[in-house]
This record gives structure tokens, C-alpha cells and sequence, in this order.
């Protein structure tokens, strides 16, 4: 079913004791607003609207919901309320920090603290020339800080991309968006289907869900610093298994960046994940000292890939 | 009163959730529960709910702030949540009756009181050590006392798990109480069910909650079950108070001096949201769980 836009919330709605400034993204499951708080300052404010089940047409401010979907709409509730929860326990400076939750126009909120930045998708979009290695380690290390945090709480991001990664001002990152961190939920509601971003996600996101784990986020991060280099999404995973294109960056970036940190990357993108670094640990390590070499290629299994690759040419 | 507290509750690998935990406090008073809905029996988890909520319901209602006798309150609480475990089913005709453990503890003046039925148990944790720990009701822990099992054989004896007293059976509970037990600041006092203490063992629990932040020692102390709770890991719960001197600026403490003579607070794990089938959220559930996360957010954003 082709799904409708929903409207936001106009600008300069009071929605409790924050008033609207503007829309600052809509996706399938949510719109995300920029808004002031009683006192003026600046706080991103998240809205529940699944738009497969509920829209806001022109004008209003409630939004429908038909019968049938009432049920699917409450269960998604659940979804984001996972997301409250799983952030309201973190403190973090590295993890975005939730400030408020309330329940309003037949739907639920989050409320977010607003910090002066970018994402890093903006930064690498705009920047002209290379990303420069020392920075892509700075901020990486960093982030995974707070995604270590998020893992020792028994959550998966599942939606890592460098869209979600906020840079402040002075250039620590912040992890945004824990929208699809919904470990626990069933994936049998047709309406509010797993979400994901082609390219970043991990091939066990496609597929086989139960193998899902830490390894997943460091695939996506490993396709985040790929697409840094790049400026683009790197082929996404389930594309790779039927035949993988994916230059590996120890190849396409020979020269450019050291063997070292292409190799770790490299190492993220495998497409077995228990070929990738277990954890954000070992990740963090290989990041950390320009000199320790990742663990040797599986022989097999490299000769492995390549074979399928021959048979599937 | 000033307490720093944190409870938590999680299904380890089992489908469903049997375990329930809270706390309640006053001015002057603090109550917390945890029971273990048990398995093998039907409806486990709603005998857990019932014993829990019957005993944060009656703190409500009789710690005006303060209990009048917090053995008395802890003695009629659990029987009549006995019964009203029996009652619900008996009134729906159950061939089996839901059963459940229970351990509670009331603080008043800086003196603990207790009170448990079944393996969930209590300890107080002192300078690093357990200085006081609840007697399981198990036929295991007998035979420990009696020097026909150490500690080893009792941790991996097949029925150690089978409790001959619970709340809801056919039979009356058997009850054990605490001394009157006078508070020191420092203190922890730990209520968990035997998915936490099964795995850990008392002394790796009481070495985790020596010191520390409980808000971030106790989460990891339930990781650490989980992991060497394995692939057939039990429900885990607990509810863990630090004490605090009056005076004692704690980060994340709660303080009581300033409630109203009538206020209560209490805190339930809501669990079966996670559970339940699509389409069944309430308004209840929802409010519940905004509930929980702004208090999350208080919480944690001292």
C-alpha cells in the first residue's frame, strides 16, 4: 500500500510548554521537530506517527487512525516507548540524552536535547577533499564509546549511518536516532516493518534476525566509515550476498589512508558476522593503535567467497 | 529517610516474565517486594503480580506515614495474599493454583524488617560482607544445615529448586521474619529472586554492591547473571537499597523529608508489556510506561 505523507505540526504549535519552530525531518515512523522550551532554549522533539497507520491530513492536528489500525498503532507505541527506555537509562555523552516523554494529540512524544552541529553526513557531504584519517579515528573512537554504553545495556542501535551521527560544534559525536533499538519487539507486524538503511544495514538485518548482535552495529559502522571515504552507501548487504561488488578499502583506498585502518574496515564489512570484531571492544582497539594488524584473513572461508563468486558469475 | 534504590526485572531466556518486584515509600516508611511467580504451575506470574500488589496496596493504606508494626503489617500482608492468590483461583475453578515466593522489607527508623516464603531471598550487605541473609524454604538448604550437602552440591543438586512453602498452595505459608534490624549508613539491602542469586552466588553479589553507584552496579550485576545464567537462563529480578544518612548528599538518593504526611510513591516494574499480544495496549499500559521513562529520565539527568 503506497503510504501518505503525513502534515507535521505547523510551526509555532504549542504542544505542552514547547512551541514548534519547524519540521527538521519526517520519516515512516515519526516526524522530528525543532522547538523551544518554557525558557527558549532549543530542544528536538520526536512524534509518533507511523504514516502505513495513521495521517495527519492538511490542517488538523489529530491525526486518523481507521479502525483496523488502531491495534498495529497502539503495538508501535511500544516501539518507541523501547526507544525512550532504552535512552532515559543512558547517560552518555556520547549517546543522545532524552529530557522529557509525555502523551499528547493521541500520540506520544520524546523530547531530546538540541546541541549546535551537524551530522556527519552534512560534514562529509560539504567538505571539499578527503576526510582526513585522524579525524575519521577521532570521531569514530568516540562514538563507539557511547554505542559500548548503549550494548552493555542490552541494546542494538540497528540504524547506525552517518545521517545518525551528530557532530557538535566541537566535534565530538553524538549517536542519534535509536528508532529501530527494538530487540524485543515482535517483526510479525506486517504495518510496522524492521527498519533499515540499505547499504549500512548488516546482512542478518535482511535475514536471519536471531543472529542479530553487537556485530550488527559494527557492520553498520564500518559501512559509515566506508561511505565517509566514499561519499556514498556502499552496496548494500543483501545485494552482497548474491554477488558482492563492494571494493574492499584496503583496495580502493590504497595509499590514501593507512593499511591499518582500511583493514579495520574492512574487517566490519565482512558478511559473516562472526568474521567481523565481536565487539565494540575489540573494535575500539583496532581504532585506538594505528599498529596492532587485525586477525588474518580466514583462509577457508576467503577462498570460500570467492568460489560462490565464480559460480555466481 | 534518605535511600538510594533501583529495581529491575528481566526475563533471561524465558518466554514470559513470572517475576515481580516493587517498591513503596512514605515519609517515614519504605516497602519493597519482590515474588517469583513459580513456574510448573499455572499462571505463575499472576500470583506474583497479586502478592506484590496486595502488599504495596496494604503499605498505602496502613503506613500513615509510619506502619503501626511492621511484623504485623509484613504477617497479615502475606497471609492475606496467600488468600487472595487461593481466592482468584478458586473463584475461576483452576485445578492448579498459581503459586508464588515472596520476600519483603519494610524500613522504619532506620530499622529493617523482613519477611519471606520460598527461595527469593534478602541479604544485607555490610562493609562488603552479608552480615544477614533469609533461609531458603528448600529441602536443599536443610540438608546443607544438616552437613549432608555443601554449598557445591546444593548449588547444582537437581531439587534445588523445589520450595515446600509459597504463597497461594494449598497449604498455609510457612513464614520466616528478620530480627529488628537497625540500619547503618552504607548499608545495602538486596531482595532478589534465584534468577540472580542462583547464578552469582552470595558472594560475588555482595562483592558487586560493596561500593559504587547502585544505579550502575546493580544493571551490571543483572548482566553478569545473565551471562553465567546461559542458555537456559532463569527470570532475574531484583530490588537493591543503599542507605544513606539523613544529611548525606548522594547523587541520584532519594530523600523523603520533604513529602507531604500523605504522600506515597511506589514503583512497579511493568513488565507484561513486552509480552502481552499485539493489540492489546491499554491506557493503563501506556501511561505506565511514560511512567517509567520520565522517571528514568529523573533519574539518570542528576
Amino acid at each position: 500500500m503506497a503510504a501518505q505523507l503525513n502534515n507535521p505540526l505547523p510551526p509555532g504549535y504549542q504542544l505542552e510548554q514547547y512551541r514548534i519552530e519547524r519540521q527538521l525531518s519526517l520519516g515512516g515512523f515519526s516526524i522530528v521537530y525543532l522547538a523551544r522550551d518554557e525558557s527558549g532554549n532549543l530542544v528536538v522533539i520526536k512524534e509518533y506517527l507511523p504514516n502505513s497507520l495513521a495521517l495527519r491530513r492538511d490542517g488538523k492536528i489529530l491525526p486518523s487512525i481507521a479502525e483496523e489500525h488502531k491495534a498495529a498503532f497502539r503495538h508501535g507505541m511500544r516501539c518507541f516507548f523501547e526507544e525512550g527506555k532504552a535512552l532515559a537509562g543512558l547517560s552518555h555523552p556520547n549517546v543522545v540524552r532524552v529530557l522529557n516523554f509525555f502523551r499528547a494529540n493521541e500520540t506520544v512524544y520524546m523530547v531530546m536535547q538540541y546541541e549546535r552541529g551537524r551530522t556527519l553526513q552534512e560534514y562529509v557531504q560539504k567538505s571539499r577533499g578527503e576526510i582526513r584519517e585522524k579525524f575519521l579515528r577521532g570521531v569514530f573512537l568516540r562514538l563507539l564509546n557511547g554505542l559500548r554504553e548503549v550494548h552493555a545495556r542490552k541494546l542494538l542501535h540497528l540504524d547506525i549511518k552517518p545521517a545518525n551521527i551528530w557532530l557538535r560544534s566541537e566535534g565530538s559525536p553524538v549517536l542519534l536516532d535509536f528508532g529501530a533499538a527494538r530487540q524485543t519487539l515482535a517483526a510479525d507486524l506486517r504495518l510496522l516493518k524492521p527498519m533499515y538503511t540499505p547499504g549500512f544495514a548488516a546482512p542478518e538485518m535482511h535475514g536471519e534476525r536471531q543472529l542479530l548482535g553487537p556485530w550488527s552495529d559494527i557492520y553498520s559502522v564500518g559501512a559509515s566509515l566506508y561511505a565517509c571515504m566514499a561519499r556514498a552507501a556502499p552496496q548494500a548487504a543483501d545485494a552482497r550476498i548474491k554477488g558482492d561488488r563492494l571494493v574492499p578499502a584496503t583496495k580502493r583506498w590504497a595509499g590514501k589512508y593507512s593499511p591499518q585502518l582500511l583493514q579495520t574496515i574492512d574487517w566490519c564489512l565482512r558478511l559473516n558476522h562472526m568474521e567481523r570484531p565481536q565487539s565494540v571492544f575489540a573494535l575500539q582497539r583496532a581504532l585506538a593503535q594505528p599498529k596492532v594488524a587485525p586477525p588474518p584473513e580466514n583462509l577457508i572461508s576467503s577462498l570460500r567467497t570467492r568460489l560462490r563468486d565464480l559460480v555466481a558469475q | 529517610m534518605r535511600f538510594t534504590i533501583h529495581q529491575e526485572s528481566r526475563p533471561g531466556k524465558r518466554p514470559s516474565n513470572q517475576d515481580r518486584v516493587a517498591y513503596c515509600y512514605s515519609r517515614d516508611a519504605l516497602l519493597m517486594v519482590v515474588a517469583d511467580g513459580m513456574g510448573g504451575h499455572l499462571h505463575g506470574e499472576i500470583a506474583a503480580q497479586i502478592a506484590v500488589q496486595y502488599l504495596t496496596e496494604s503499605f498505602r493504606s496502613e503506613a500513615a506515614p509510619a506502619l503501626a508494626d511492621p511484623f504485623a503489617f509484613l504477617e497479615n500482608g502475606l497471609t492475606r495474599a496467600h488468600h487472595a492468590i487461593y481466592d482468584w483461583a478458586a473463584q475461576r475453578q483452576l485445578a492448579d493454583h498459581p503459586r508464588t515466593t515472596c520476600v519483603a522489607c519494610v524500613v522504619q527508623n532506620s530499622v529493617a524488617y523482613w519477611a519471606h516464603v520460598g527461595d527469593s531471598r534478602l541479604y544485607l550487605i555490610r562493609d562488603g560482607r552479608v552480615t544477614a541473609q533469609t533461609r531458603d524454604h528448600t529441602r536443599v538448604r536443610l540438608m546443607v544445615e544438616r552437613g549432608e550437602l555443601d554449598e557445591l552440591m546444593a548449588a547444582n543438586h537437581p531439587s534445588r529448586n523445589k520450595v515446600y512453602s509459597c504463597l497461594g498452595g494449598s497449604h498455609a505459608p510457612q513464614m520466616d521474619f528478620s530480627r529488628k534490624t537497625p540500619l547503618h549508613a552504607g548499608d545495602v539491602v538486596v531482595l532478589c529472586s534465584d534468577g540472580l542469586w542462583g547464578p552469582l552466588g552470595s558472594e560475588l553479589l555482595s562483592r558487586r554492591l560493596r561500593r559504587g553507584n547502585l544505579l550502575e552496579e546493580t544493571p551490571r550485576l543483572l548482566d553478569e547473571a545473565e551471562e553465567l545464567g546461559g542458555a537456559t537462563c532463569d527470570n532475574l529480578s531484583v530490588v537493591a537499597m543503599a542507605w544513606h544518612d539523613d544529611y548525606d548528599d548522594v547523587a541520584g538518593a532519594i530523600s523523603t523529608l520533604a513529602m507531604p504526611l500523605d504522600a506515597f510513591t511506589t514503583e512497579m516494574e511493568a513488565f507484561a508489556e513486552l509480552h502481552g499480544q499485539p493489540g492489546d495496549v491499554s491506557d493503563e499500559e501506556i501511561e505506565r510506561a511514560i511512567r517509567d521513562i520520565t522517571a528514568a529520565i529523573r533519574k539518570y539527568s542528576k
